[in-house]
């Protein structure tokens, strides 16, 4: 227990270590929009002297707090756990508190512009609200029958693990706005709001499954996924998502849960 | 927006309605050019559906998906490899074949399969794709009527065959 | 502008807001009014869990937790709340579980717990496992629950909707008025009762664990009329931020078994606490940190951090008891936690004090009086169930205790009385400020005044601090502020106007910094959070106090801070030496 570990220092930890930053010039695009200005959207350039290991959203910061104050996005805890900076960067959507610059390749333009199908409402920020709508439609709390225990619900450790991925869910829209079928069609339920209706459906205590599954029996259910894997893909938190709706497809047609 | 303005009820707002899933209609002129995506969630969206239409179609794409390269693989190899391959097939190899039942039936059933999956399959293309509903129904009606006709001629051919014609 | 009326208005929508909301809603007709999305509140950051003596793993009870809460907090706690607190603890957590929260599991599917910094057995004996979890993410959990039951409850929220002003006429709460982005609109809310739910203020620190939205956005708008703030001089900094970025480490990386290690591999806890080692509480950890650092044993080139070790446990472990933090290492600092120990410092966490409020959530506009309608809950809040240093896990049980019990108190006191009426023109003071601003034509920017606020802040009144360096704290404050007259924004816009929102947010932090360093100064002794190295004890004589920090108005409008003190409530623990 008690050995030193400062011995076997990695490069790894050597480089994170490193105290002398080496600065680069990066150019930020970002895809500006503005309905009080102009009508329609513009890219627009910066250049910034960044360390590559700091953030995109540490880029967006500078921007906006030493060039151009106009610059409007969301952000708050700056680690990739509440879910406002969801964007696209270099066309894949991403947190942009979780994605270093010397992840996005900074020798060439970075370009940044806001989520994709959500109505764009100023730069990076767009409405949200339809998203929390089909969030709501899913009714995602527990349902339950019966009297409550006057203790806790028992649950086992496996039946804990069964739904585990799904509750890492930020509702950051990252898949929802990945996803092909919601681009053309915003009815859509989307990845997120099945996510986190399995995270219920999948939930032992639970006994609302028929009717959340009813739900996503919907045309505009579960059955509009065509499995491309974009949200396990732009998903932050690395909840795979397709599989969860697989896995509530396949609830669907064998009624077990 | 004033700040001298004298307080009535006329004001006063029963409720929030700034915010109400629709997004839009926030009051600013602004609003007229925001980037809206082609279609937007609406009220009407969480609509159960009576039928389980859409799990049945599902499914029956992984079944008839199943079934189909079992029958066009056993088809292609009929046609194409086994006993000289292309060269056999004319009027009198086809005659011979659907003098039996067995494959009067392989072919209706590749058939029925194979153009229901396809439909099925460009149905889901033009309800992703299409974005105005008229388009869509217009599309639909031209696929569906495609369809219903190919298969009913097939299914015709295929019943009605006469190999003394 | 538009006026809307409530029974009860909530402003903010993290861990209390929500939960005072889930029980006002069901009470009265509730607005809930907040700056962000109700998810992207900053309890979702929490990580290591809540504590409650449940004894679902070994024996304990609330007294126990009672005890270590009063020691945690260096005596400064008033006994009777947090006898409240760690009684209701146990039904806290059995509502949370009730409403879906998906704790971590024992073998025997009980809730599952674990040992947590300062949380002891029999008074001090031994650790003792009493945090409920839920991986490490048990904030996160909590606050998507909460949520969950928002919806489920059909809570009015009035999302992006940021509170600048609150209405008092005649002693009596009017309602509030804010300013919604989206569209530059000013809004004012009647109510007959307001909920300030409205969390911290740690932004005025650059180091911080702390979401770029903390910026004090409740105390400061409180404290501008004319109630009181409490024991603003102390905040904790929490041991365990990742090095020059400060996010937050989980104290239950060493409830699980991590180390702390100095650049010889030295487990140096061992000096500074011989019993509770690592998980000593947090105030003496980051003594303990600073202390390795400045006396030359740091870690790295410059010296400047020290470890957490997490190598000796097992890759299985740390994937099922400790995932986030372990994807935090990786993705910003590029390090491997299983192989790798985490360079980490101190890092600003949790202001203890707020707005004084008694135990059913009512502000207090003096030492024994309330505010008729006025309720506050969570870390805006001070109780005082925190005292001089905040046990780990005291947060999350502090906001779903005294946010349930706010939101219930505020509910059934909008049943009793009707609405207090606006005052004559009640927009007034935040039409000023807003079109002040928009107009300003002044040449300093606010990132540059925050900057220096938040160098001067970590500098001045850190984890150490001295007459001198809290002087020159005052000192640039008090400069700032005087710059910050003169501050000017780009964007004039009414849309989303995010550069006006953080001018204002500035104009907050200014304030509260202010608050805080002078009374740190004043308090001339040392004592949990709160570490004077020229006063370096404690002195219960003269201190065993509450500091309440008030504005004072001049004639002519120039603003200084006056001190008083407010007594502890004493039950049953009298004051004695603090060792871990």
């Amino acid at each position: 227990m008690s050995t030193p570990t400062v011995e076997k220092h990695s490069a790894a930890l050597d480089a994170a270590e490193l105290g002398g930053v080496k600065l680069i010039t990066v150019t930020v695009r970002i895809r500006r929009f503005n309905p009080e200005e102009h009508p329609d959207p513009v890219w627009v350039d910066y250049q910034l002297e960044m360390d590559p290991k700091e953030r995109v959203l540490d880029a967006l910061n500078k921007i906006k707090w030493e060039q151009d104050g106009t610059l409007t996005y969301r952000r708050s805890c700056a680690h990739g756990i509440c879910g406002s900076d969801a964007m696209r960067i270099n066309g894949r959507n991403r947190l942009a508190c979780k994605t270093l610059l010397k992840d996005v390749n900074p020798e060439k333009p970075i370009t940044i512009e806001a989520i994709k199908g959500l109505t764009v409402l100023k730069d990076l920020i767009v409405d949200m609200d339809p998203f929390f709508q089909a969030y709501k439609d899913v009714m995602p709390f527990l349902i339950t029958k019966g009297n409550e225990p006057t203790r806790e619900r028992l649950q086992t450790a496996e039946d804990r693990e069964r739904f585990d991925d799904t509750t890492k869910c930020i509702l950051c829209a990252a898949c929802t706005s990945s996803c092909p079928v919601f681009w053309n069609d915003g009815q859509y339920f989307g990845p997120a709001a099945i996510v986190n209706a399995h995270r219920f459906i999948f939930d032992s205590r639970d006994e609302g499954a028929e009717q959340r599954l009813e739900i996503l029996n919907d045309r505009e259910g579960v059955w509009r996924c065509r499995t491309t894997f974009n949200c396990s893909e732009a998903c932050p938190r690395g909840i795979e998502v397709t599989k969860a709706i697989q896995e509530v497809k396949r609830a669907l047609v064998t009624r077990r849960f | 927006m004033q700040t001298d303005y004298t307080y009535t009820d006329d004001v006063v707002v029963a409720s929030a309605q700034a915010h109400t899933g629709q997004g839009l209609g926030t009051g600013n002129p602004a609003d007229a050019f925001v980037v809206e995506p082609p279609r937007t969630r609406t009220k009407k969206t969480p609509r159960r559906t009576r039928t389980n239409f859409e799990m049945l179609a599902w499914l029956f794409m992984r079944l008839s998906g199943v079934v189909l390269v079992v029958l066009i693989l056993g088809h292609l190899l009929i046609m194409l490899v086994l006993d000289g391959g292309v060269s056999k097939i004319g009027f009198a190899f086809v005659a011979g074949r659907w003098a039996s039942p067995f494959w009067q039936g392989w072919d209706l059933l590749m058939l029925w399969l194979a153009m229901l999956h396809g439909s099925n399959g460009m149905r889901t293309v033009i309800n992703d794709y299409a974005e105005k509903d008229s388009t869509r129904l217009w599309l639909k009606t031209l696929m569906g009527a495609a369809t219903v006709f190919t298969v009913l001629l097939g299914t015709l051919v295929i019943f009605t065959f006469d190999p003394n014609i | 502008m538009q006026i809307h009326k409530y029974d009860t208005v909530i402003v903010g929508a993290g861990g209390a807001g929500m939960r005072a909301a889930i029980e006002s809603t069901q009470r009265s007709r509730t607005a809930v009014l907040t700056k962000l999305y109700p998810t992207r509140s900053h309890t979702g950051a929490a990580q290591g869990g809540m504590c409650a003596a449940l004894a679902n793993v070994e024996e304990d009870n609330w007294e126990w937790h009672t005890f270590d809460t009063v020691k945690g907090g260096d005596y400064l706690v008033d006994q009777d709340a947090a006898e409240i607190m760690c009684k209701e603890a146990i039904d806290a957590v059995l509502d949370l579980e009730k409403m879906g929260l998906p704790f971590s599991r024992t073998e025997q599917g009980r809730i599952d717990q674990r040992r947590f910094g300062g949380h002891s057995r029999n008074h001090g004996e031994a650790p003792v496992r009493r945090s409920c979890y839920a991986a490490d993410r048990t904030g996160h959990m909590i606050l998507q629950t909460l949520f969950q039951n928002c919806v489920k409850h059909g809570v009015e929220f009035f999302n992006e909707f940021y509170v600048l002003d609150l209405l008092i006429n005649d002693g009596k709460t009017a309602g509030v008025v804010a300013y919604e982005l989206a569209t530059g609109e000013i809004h004012v809310f009647q109510a007959k009762s307001v909920v300030f739910a409205s969390g911290g203020t740690g932004k005025f620190f650059k180091v911080t664990s702390n979401a770029h939205t903390l910026t004090g956005d409740g105390q400061a708008l409180v404290y501008r009329r004319g109630l009181p703030l409490e024991d603003m001089e102390f905040f904790q900094f929490h041991p365990t931020g990742i090095w020059r970025m400060g996010i937050l480490l989980t104290e239950g990386a060493r409830g699980e078994g991590g180390i702390l290690r100095n650049k010889d591999g030295e487990r140096f806890m061992e000096r500074y606490a011989p019993v509770m080692k690592d998980l000593a509480s947090r105030d003496v950890c980051s003594r303990a940190i600073y202390t390795e650092i400045r006396e030359g044993r740091g870690c790295g080139p410059d010296g400047d951090h020290v470890y957490l070790d997490l190598t000796h446990l097992p890759p299985e472990q740390l994937d099922a008891k400790l995932p986030d933090i372990t994807e935090f290492a990786r993705t910003y600092l590029g390090i491997e936690p299983y192989t790798d120990p985490i360079p980490i410092q101190p890092t600003a966490h949790y202001a203890m004090g707020g707005i004084p409020t008694n135990v059913e959530g009512e502000v207090l506009r003096n030492n024994t009086d309330v505010v008729p309608g006025l309720y506050a809950a969570g870390e805006v809040a001070c109780v005082s169930v925190h005292g001089a240093n905040r046990l780990g896990t005291n947060s999350l049980l502090d906001i779903n205790v005294f946010g349930k019990r706010a939101g219930i108190a505020a509910a059934n006191y909008a049943e009793t009385v009707d609405y207090t009426e606006l005052p004559e023109n009640p927009a007034e003071k935040v039409q000023a400020l807003v079109d002040g601003l928009r107009e300003s034509t002044g040449t300093e920017s606010v990132a540059q005044i925050r900057k220096e606020l938040q160098e001067s802040m970590d500098t001045n009144a850190m984890v150490y601090r001295t007459g001198d360096t809290l002087k020159a704290a005052v000192a640039d404050i008090a400069a700032l502020r005087e710059r910050y007259k003169n501050v000017a924004i780009q964007d004039k816009g009414q849309r989303y106007n995010t550069d006006l929102l953080e001018a204002v947010e500035l104009g907050n932090l200014l304030d509260l910094a202010e608050v805080l360093a002078v009374s740190a100064l004043a308090r001339e002794e040392s004592r949990g959070g709160h570490y004077r190295e020229d006063f370096p004890t404690r002195d219960d004589k003269k201190f065993m106090q509450h500091t309440m920090a008030y504005q004072e108005v001049a004639a002519d409008g120039t603003t200084s801070i006056r001190l008083d003190y407010k007594p502890v409530v004493t039950t049953r623990y009298q004051p004695m030496e603090r060792k871990y």
